[in-house]
């Protein structure tokens, strides 16, 4: 076994009008070569993704070694492979390839193509301990654009991707505390700025240090890359002017808002010390209310399949339509915006701008059950 | 064997913490190291008010000295942190949660206040906290000032912000100078305060059990652990490898962010203070936050602070709690007060701004303490020339 080659290949689509296959050289327990295609098409059909799961897989395995003129030509081979398939199959992704568990982690902690990143709330903490070789995401000042209200601009990172020794091949496993919740935004910053491999660690910090698994405080040192983004996904992110649309009827979507009840239903603007508030309270109309913390157990992992799509399903959200997810700013909404889209494979947006944008804005319809009034009376 | 006792009730109370969530990153540690720092305080009578009095009334430079050993020992500590956590000072970011704090004139107002009431109550903070080891009936007064003295605070600090903080400049020595310069800058501040105290103020004789040369028997070695007061030396080296330990496992050493938090809450159930204090969490210091557990990281440090004291203070025989004269209480109820307002505007007392603070390269430590200084130094001349006071001349604490 510690020897065998291995030639395959994967066919599997992550969500609406994409497919993505995978073929990969293994020697053993490492990758000797693998690559990784995303296709991009609006006009492959629906109906395709939904038929077939989980991906396709094929496999080849030649047991003992083979030398390195033989690798090469597998190698020729699998690319061949690779642009063979073209779009003929297609399948959904399966959920385990978006969230990865403690336990495989700990077994490419060494696989240069492997990068971790911590993405936390709390200062100091990465610092004091962290899974060894991570590197640090600060939310406030580099997945976003600290001046005007964006997400991180493109230069900044690619800066950031390229310090961090990230290549467009590198299978990237984002962590975190709070249940991962900054780590999604990150996932999803990856994903707008076209990454392919992107994964979040089940059950995040608070997991990995309950299992007390092995920690480091010594910085990962990684050489730098030349990171580029090669495309950028628009369609990940909404916008006020698309969520207006799915108001009013012009645009067929679910909206899905993940903060407490307390603040859907407008009896709270937001929870009492938090400064991200807005002038008027409620939800937007049409919207559905799971909040995010619904999604994990107690311990910080994801629910199974199943049970998320049965979450979901209860309250009409089940794949059918696209999915624009929200909450107050927009950064546990990816949390929410990870589980439809990776886990469950759904088309599903994230829309940044969230109630802090909606709530704040002139002339947009509101749903208010509760009838709560700004300033009182 | 009640020390014996309380110490072992202290590890065992602190293994019983492990994994235990809402107390901070380590609560095991944060228990011990407050046990310890207890300890270290009560055997050393590390307090900067007596040791300022020291030097000040009596020349007696030991116990200024061990301070600056703390400030040295934990300075170097710290530079052994903070290099791996932040390779680049310069890259504008602060290294995450250490205690730098702006600079401008409401910290010097804080730190004056601070050492004003440290000579009107007779400790700073932390050492009311280990005096209540020592079963100090002063204490309870002044740390019920300080919690008012909190609440003054944050009922200034609105103003005190948008007025000044929020613009303040937070200045940290390796931003500007790099590591290594600020090492030097820092070291040779420390070596000249060093010298200063070395040749200017007299050493008083020390009769030593060694100087009749005879070696110390195991009754005499224990009697200079467990009951004589230990030199400031020891207390300063070992307080300073505690602050850089502290800051290395869970958060910079800092007595007041409990005390801080608990008047927080109090002021807003007694609806003193509403909602937001804008930008107090923004900076880093003694954090004060509304607190509806029942005990949080820095309370847990308290309690160990105050029980490793306790046992200490037992064990020498110091546990001895007295009334003092009637006007005394006041004195320290006002005290407190004073001690409390400055904590609070200066995000910290001694320990969270002076030693903390230092010990990380901020200047905002060096203002607090200097402040402090001359805040001790004007009020016990000013003592001096009241020297009617009655409670001047009783105010030997040891």
């Amino acid at each position: 076994m510690a020897r065998d080659t291995t030639i395959g290949a994967s066919f599997g689509g992550a969500r609406l009008n994409e497919l993505e296959i995978q073929a990969v050289v293994r020697v053993g327990n490492k990758n000797a070569w693998r690559r990784t295609l995303t296709f991009w098409n609006e006009s492959i059909p629906k109906c395709c993704w939904t038929t077939l799961h989980p991906p396709f897989y094929i496999f080849l395995t030649w047991k003992g070694a083979v030398n390195a003129m033989k690798i090469n030509s597998l190698i020729s081979c699998a690319r061949s492979l690779l642009l063979a398939a073209g779009l003929s199959v297609a399948g959904v992704a399966a959920a385990s390839e978006a969230v990865v568990s403690a336990d495989w982690l700990v077994a490419h902690l060494d696989d240069p193509n492997v990068r971790v990143v911590e993405v936390s709330v709390e200062p100091g903490k990465f610092e004091r301990a962290h899974i060894p070789g991570a590197v640090n995401f600060r939310w406030h000042t580099e997945l976003v654009d600290p001046v005007r209200r964006d997400i991180a601009p493109r230069e900044q990172w690619e800066q950031l991707l390229s310090t961090a020794g990230i290549g467009p091949d590198t299978t990237v496993v984002l962590y975190g505390d709070n249940n991962n919740w900054f780590a999604a935004w990150g996932a999803w910053i990856f994903r707008y700025y076209g990454h392919a491999d992107v994964k979040l660690l089940d059950g995040g910090r608070n997991k990995w240090e309950a299992d007390r698994r092995p920690l480091s405080n010594r910085p990962a040192r990684h050489a730098a890359t030349e990171y580029r983004v090669s495309s950028t996904q628009p369609a990940l992110r909404a916008r006020l002017a698309d969520v207006l649309a799915v108001v009013e009827g012009e645009r067929q979507a679910k909206l899905l808002d993940i903060r407490s009840p307390a603040e859907f239903e407008g009896r709270i603007f937001a929870p009492p010390g938090v400064q991200e508030l807005a002038i008027r309270a409620g939800h937007v109309p049409g919207a559905k209310n799971v909040p995010w913390g619904s999604v994990v157990r107690d311990d910080g992992t994801f629910k199974s399949t199943d049970e998320l799509r049965a979450l979901y399903a209860g309250i009409g959200i089940d794949g059918s339509e696209p999915v624009i997810v929200y909450c107050r700013i927009g950064e546990r909404s990816a949390h929410s915006w990870f589980v439809l889209s990776q886990i469950l494979g759904y088309d599903a947006v994230q829309y940044d701008g969230s109630w802090t944008e909606y709530g704040n804005s002139v002339g947009v319809p509101i749903s208010n059950p509760a009838g709560t009034v700004w300033g009182g009376t | 064997m009640v020390p014996a006792a309380l110490v072992v009730g202290i590890v065992l109370f602190a293994l019983q913490l492990d994994g235990v969530a809402g107390l901070g990153r380590d609560p095991v540690f944060t228990v011990l190291a407050g046990a310890a720092f207890g300890i270290l305080l009560q055997r050393s009578r590390f307090c900067f008010f007596c040791i300022l009095r020291e030097l000040f009334e009596e020349r007696d430079a030991r116990g200024a000295l061990g301070i600056l050993v703390a400030l040295a020992v934990g300075s170097l500590g710290y530079l052994v942190v903070l290099q791996p956590w932040l390779p680049d000072p310069g890259v504008g970011r602060l290294p995450p949660d250490a205690h730098i704090g702006p600079v401008s004139w409401v910290l010097v107002a804080g730190g004056l206040s601070f050492g004003l009431g440290m000579v009107l109550s007779g400790s700073c903070i932390s050492a009311h906290f280990y005096r209540l080891g020592e079963g100090s009936t002063l204490s309870p007064f002044a740390l019920l000032g300080a919690v008012a003295g909190f609440m003054l605070g944050f009922l200034s600090w609105n103003s005190l912000y948008v007025g000044t903080l929020s613009t303040a400049p937070v200045v940290w020595l390796p931003a500007m100078l790099g590591y290594g310069g600020a090492a030097t800058l820092q070291a040779g501040l420390l070596l000249a305060l060093a010298l200063v105290l070395l040749l200017r103020v007299r050493w008083p004789e020390t009769a030593d059990a060694s100087a009749t040369g005879a070696p110390p028997t195991p009754a005499t070695l224990a009697r200079r652990v467990f009951v004589e007061r230990w030199p400031t030396w020891l207390g300063g080296f070992g307080i300073g490898l505690l602050g850089f330990l502290a800051y290395l496992r869970t958060e910079p050493l800092g007595v007041t962010a409990e005390l801080g938090s608990r008047a927080r809450t109090l002021a807003e159930q007694l609806g003193w203070v509403q909602g937001r204090l804008p930008g107090l969490d923004g900076f880093a210091g003694c954090a004060t936050v509304v607190i509806d557990a029942l005990v949080t990281p820095n309370g847990v440090f308290i309690l160990a602070l105050v029980a490793g004291a306790l046992a200490a203070g037992v064990a020498s025989g110091n546990f001895r709690p007295r009334n003092y004269p009637w006007h005394r209480y006041p004195l320290a109820l006002l005290g407190g007060v004073l001690m409390g307002w400055g904590a609070m505007v200066a995000l910290g007392c001694t320990v969270g701004v002076l030693l903390s603070g230092i010990s990380a390269f901020a200047v905002s430590g060096w203002v607090f303490a200097a402040a402090t200084t001359v805040a001790v130094w004007a009020g016990l001349a000013a003592n001096r020339w009241r020297a009617s006071w009655p409670w001047a001349e009783q105010a030997r604490i040891q």
